[in-house]
């Protein structure tokens, strides 16, 4: 740089010598002074235009070609808007695939979680071999708090709903109670107000809340003076200490925050119960230094000695631990990164077929190119200015590809179930663009090189040579060509395996019996927090009113309540002594999950009654206990006998407490109310006047479209309690269909992107061999008029097309059944490498190639001898 | 210009400037002016050298360090810069007369065709 300041500083000194010399030159061969300077100037040149290239010289020269590459490319582009169009179009919708699912791995896979170093917070659990990941009980988060060294802080957050009597209609709000470290680990401070404090831990803590942004902007306008003021949540006020932050997220809904305190002091048995788990996760932050595996070791220790210490609630728990970002990413993870590869291939096909317009290009401008070459041009300089041509292309493709993604981004967060989301935001983003930018790019290279260095093949002399022969292409061209051909049809035969897979997993998977009619079907929650519902009679009256209401309502065939319905996250479980049994070891009990429910709830569900009888009103608080268990636990405890008469007992026998048998009186049918590919489990169910449960779902089976009866449902409880709020309402259906809805997402994008690649597959083979065919013309005349039959020509070249296309089947075939195993975890019923789909697959492949072919096939057969001899 | 000059002179070729200006180098450092007269000279004037081109190009080959820059003073005692051909561009003329001569010979051969024609 400072070279050239200096050289440029006295330019301008040299040129006034420059000519000064001149003109003295003339002035000694005779002329005047005015003439001498006048010539020299002429000869000099324009002295303004000298300087400004002499300093475009020492500017970027790179910078200047390329400006002038984009604008010859951009020339080239417009002489050829066919060309260009297709070619346009096919990158864009390739690059705008790429963007809309990029976004979807960023905000989901790699946007920074808003926390302070998120890459050191862990997610804790307890575990069981009973049923896997569990949350965690309050006595020993205590215990692993202490003892733990590896950890430099941990943090209980416990789920709390609340009522929130609203001005307009009442609402159920999600809270979370936490330790008050928790947002200072996570290095979140309240937009406004103050943190919870370290006093706030212990029960007896006066009520406190931080409320979220959108709950603070939602039901107080975003008052700025907010701090200070009360919320009434069930029917107790609590004093609003702060706001959160918007930006804040987290694994579970928070709408509003409250210390552990608080939840204590509710909720005195389940602090003191180590066998208590409820909604409580943990999370940790590890000290310095140590690692995932150091914490887990140590972690794992902890929670033996706590299972040696206390087998009655802690016998073979163990712990989990998960970086806080893979328990954001729940099971999505898979689909997105099936999806992400998807793309690539799709763009990768793109790629492929505009590398092959190009090569056809490329053949008519190869003389172009050598005449370059012949006059000096190196053959680098050429091909940069080639690649240049790509590279705009790219970026045309790239911001019409923008668009689109703009669309699928909308589209795609539709299609993605929101609680798979947690929270991430889907958008188009400076990383979204920033990925647009680096794939153009790629892009740009790999379908424009192999054509740049194609035609500039220093083999300049044999392309002089070959003279007038207008749409000469060498035999390397050809197989290149066909090379791209078969690649596309490869990649678009392993994203059709991978849709095809998908497709055969989902049928299976909806063909499967739920073990209800999830048909007509309404659901809604409620939750029965306030004073008045205290004492059980109080809650057994109000679903009493709330049942006979709905009952009355027209169009309802059957209602009843229940509190753990099928394909919901909510479950409760516990374990079950039945009598007559040998008392297993304390972790060995049978686990069931418990159903409270009312009579009516088989009926309404339409979960098959397989023997005995079903709940009747009689079953009520005076009778005897009663329960009924589900096929699997018949067969599991009862397989010899008939487990009607036969008595179980909730917990382990002790002395402490007289032992309360319930007496089986039915078996149902199983219900799959862990999805759908998950298997049955052991279940009881009991009646809900014998087991009093203040928050369940309300079902109703209608004889026509069920949600059409929210709002008259919504009146009858308001009618009976106006404050009392109802949540999550769905169909049933929607509830089974949500459980598929990540398959169901990754099928129609799967599926979109292997139509896509099937139908630019098929149009490479259509390129190659209609090119071919056109080609040929003069070979093809000769053949026709040596008296071949055009049967035979068809033959031909459909033989030709097929010959790729089998090439293509073959390679993707040997692709897919390495890559179909990565998706191995979103399949069911299906192996990876499921015969029919690859046959089913192939076979449709082949069909696209010979459409592909038949046009060409026919322009050849038609082929007039003597117009072709007389082509050249 | 005149109409005479036009219809003897040639016009350089775009890239054979530099490699005129090299081979002028050769014989030792000379002024800008000094190149000028030389290349019309020694061509017995049929190249035409716009004076003012000769300025990019030597800074061109300044900047890719195959010829220097000195202060210096002429022989009428007037400072002047002298420009001298560096190693680097001793080697760039040998390679560039090279390839001249390779394609002046392919040139001539595609415009006077012999018998034997296309041994590369």
């Amino acid at each position: 740089m400072r070279r050239r300041k200096r050289m440029l500083k006295e330019l301008d000194e040299d040129i006034r010598e420059h000519i000064a010399r001149e003109t003295q030159d003339n002035i000694e061969r005779g002329m005047s002074a005015e003439d001498a300077r006048h010539a020299a100037m002429r000869k000099f040149g324009n002295v303004t235009q000298v300087m400004e290239e002499t300093r475009e010289v020492w500017s970027v020269v790179w910078l200047n070609q390329l400006l002038a590459d984009i604008r010859f490319g951009l020339r080239m582009l417009r002489k050829n808007p066919g060309f260009t169009a297709v070619a346009v179009l096919t990158l864009a919708l390739g690059i705008g695939a790429n963007a809309a699912v990029f976004s979807v791995v960023y905000g989901v896979l790699l946007r920074p979680l808003p926390y302070k170093d998120p890459s050191s917070l862990i997610v804790l659990n307890e575990t069981t071999p009973m049923v896997g990941t569990v949350s965690v009980s309050y006595p020993n988060f205590l215990d692993w708090r202490n003892q733990s060294h590896t950890f430099s802080e941990m943090a209980a957050v416990r789920g709390v709903g609340f009522n929130l009597a609203g001005v307009t209609q009442p609402e159920n709000i999600s809270g979370s109670a936490v330790s008050p470290n928790f947002l200072s680990m996570l290095g979140v401070r309240p937009f406004l107000g103050r943190d919870f404090d370290a006093s706030e831990e212990k029960a007896g803590t006066p009520p406190v809340i931080l409320l979220s942004y959108s709950l603070w902007q939602s039901h107080f306008g975003g008052d700025p003076n907010i701090v200070g003021r009360t919320i009434k949540l069930d029917d107790r006020s609590f004093t609003i200490v702060g706001v959160l932050p918007s930006n804040y997220r987290s694994l579970d809904k928070t709408d509003v925050m409250l210390p552990i305190g608080v939840w204590a002091t509710d909720n005195p048995e389940d602090v003191k119960e180590r066998g208590a788990r409820g909604d409580l996760g943990v999370i940790g932050r590890l000290a310095t230094g140590v690692s995932l595996t150091k914490a887990r070791a140590e972690m794992e220790g902890i929670a033996a000695r706590l299972a040696r210490e206390y087998p009655a609630s802690n016998d073979r728990f163990g712990v989990a631990l998960q970086p806080v970002r893979d328990a954001f990413v729940s099971d999505i993870r898979p689909a997105i990164l099936v999806l992400f590869g998807a793309v690539m291939f799709v763009l990768l096909i793109a790629c492929a077929n505009v590398a092959n317009l190009f090569l056809v290009r490329g053949a008519s401008r190869t003389k172009e190119v050598a005449l370059r070459i012949a006059l000096g041009a190196s053959r680098g300089r050429i091909i940069s200015q080639m690649l240049t041509e790509s590279f705009v292309l790219a970026v045309l493709g790239g911001v019409l590809g923008l668009v689109l993604a703009v669309a699928g981004i909308g589209g795609m967060s539709r299609l993605i179930p929101a609680d798979m989301l947690s929270g991430a935001t889907v958008n188009l983003n400076g990383a979204v663009l920033l990925f647009a930018a680096c794939v153009v790019a790629l892009a740009s290279l790999i379908f424009g090189l192999a054509p740049a260095l194609h035609s500039t093949k220093p083999d300049v002399q044999s392309e002089l040579k070959e003279g007038g022969r207008g749409s000469s292409a060498g035999a390397g061209q050809n197989q290149l060509r066909a090379a791209l051909a078969t690649a596309e049809i490869s990649l678009a035969l392993i994203l059709l395996v991978g849709a095809g897979l998908m497709m055969k997993s989902l049928y299976r998977l909806l063909a499967v019996d739920p073990g209800f009619r999830p048909e007509r079907v309404l659901t809604m929650g409620m939750d029965l927090r306030t004073q008045q519902y205290s004492k059980d009679p109080a809650v057994l009256n109000f679903w009493q009113q709330v049942l006979d209401k709905v009952r009355a309502l027209p169009g309802v065939e059957a209602a009843a309540v229940g509190t753990v319905i099928p394909l919901t996250d909510s479950h409760s479980r516990s374990d079950v002594t039945i009598e007559e049994m040998a008392l297993p070891t304390p972790g060995n009990y049978p686990h069931p999950d418990v159903h409270i429910v009312s009579p009516g709830y088989i009926t309404t569900l339409g979960i098959p009654l397989l023997r005995g009888r079903t709940f009747t009103d009689a079953d009520d608080e005076k009778a005897p206990l009663v329960g009924m268990i589900n096929a699997v636990t018949a067969r599991r405890f009862f397989p010899k006998e008939d487990p009607v008469g036969k008595r179980f007992m909730f917990g382990h026998p002790s002395a402490k407490n007289a032992p309360k048998w319930c007496t089986i009186v039915g078996v149902v049918s199983d219900t799959k109310l862990y999805g759908l590919a998950n298997p049955a489990r052991l279940e009881v169910y009991v009646p809900l006047r014998q087991n009093a449960a203040s928050e369940m779902t309300l079902l109703v089976k209608s004889g026509a479209d069920p949600a059409a009866l929210t709002s008259a449902i919504r009146e009858a409880v308001q009618s009976i309690d106006k404050d009392q709020p109802l949540f999550a309402i769905s169909t049933m259906k929607e509830l089974v269909s949500n459980s598929v809805a990540t398959r169901r997402m990754t099928l129609v994008l799967l599926g979109l992107f292997s139509g896509l690649a099937l139908v630019l597959g098929g149009i490479g083979i259509y390129g190659v061999i209609s090119y071919s065919v056109a080609q040929r013309t003069h070979e093809i005349g000769i053949r026709i008029a040596l008296g071949a039959p055009r049967r035979d020509v068809f033959r031909l070249v459909v033989g030709q097309g097929l010959k790729l296309a089998g090439i293509g089947i073959a390679i993707g075939i040997a692709g897919a059944l390495g890559l179909a195993r990565l998706m191995s975890s979103l399949l069911y019923g299906i192996s990876a490498t499921d015969f029919e789909t690859f046959a089913g697959v192939s076979i449709l492949l082949a069909l696209v190639a010979l459409l592909a072919c038949f046009i060409p096939a026919q322009r050849a057969m038609r082929v007039d001898p003597t117009v072709a001899l007389r082509h050249e | 210009m005149s109409t005479k000059e036009e219809r003897e002179r040639i016009e350089l070729l775009q890239g054979t400037l530099d490699l005129l200006i090299l081979r002028t180098l050769l014989r030792g450092p000379v002024h800008g002016h000094a190149i000028a007269k030389a290349i019309e000279f020694n061509s017995d004037e049929v190249l035409q050298v716009e004076q003012g081109s000769l300025y990019p190009a030597l800074h061109r080959l300044i900047k890719r360090g195959w010829i220097s820059v000195e202060e210096g003073t002429s022989e009428n005692n007037r400072r002047a810069k002298f420009y001298k051909l560096t190693p680097k561009g001793r080697i760039q003329l040998t390679v560039e007369t090279r390839r001249w001569d390779k394609l002046a010979g392919a040139i001539a051969r595609i415009l006077r065709p012999r018998k034997q024609e296309g041994e590369s």
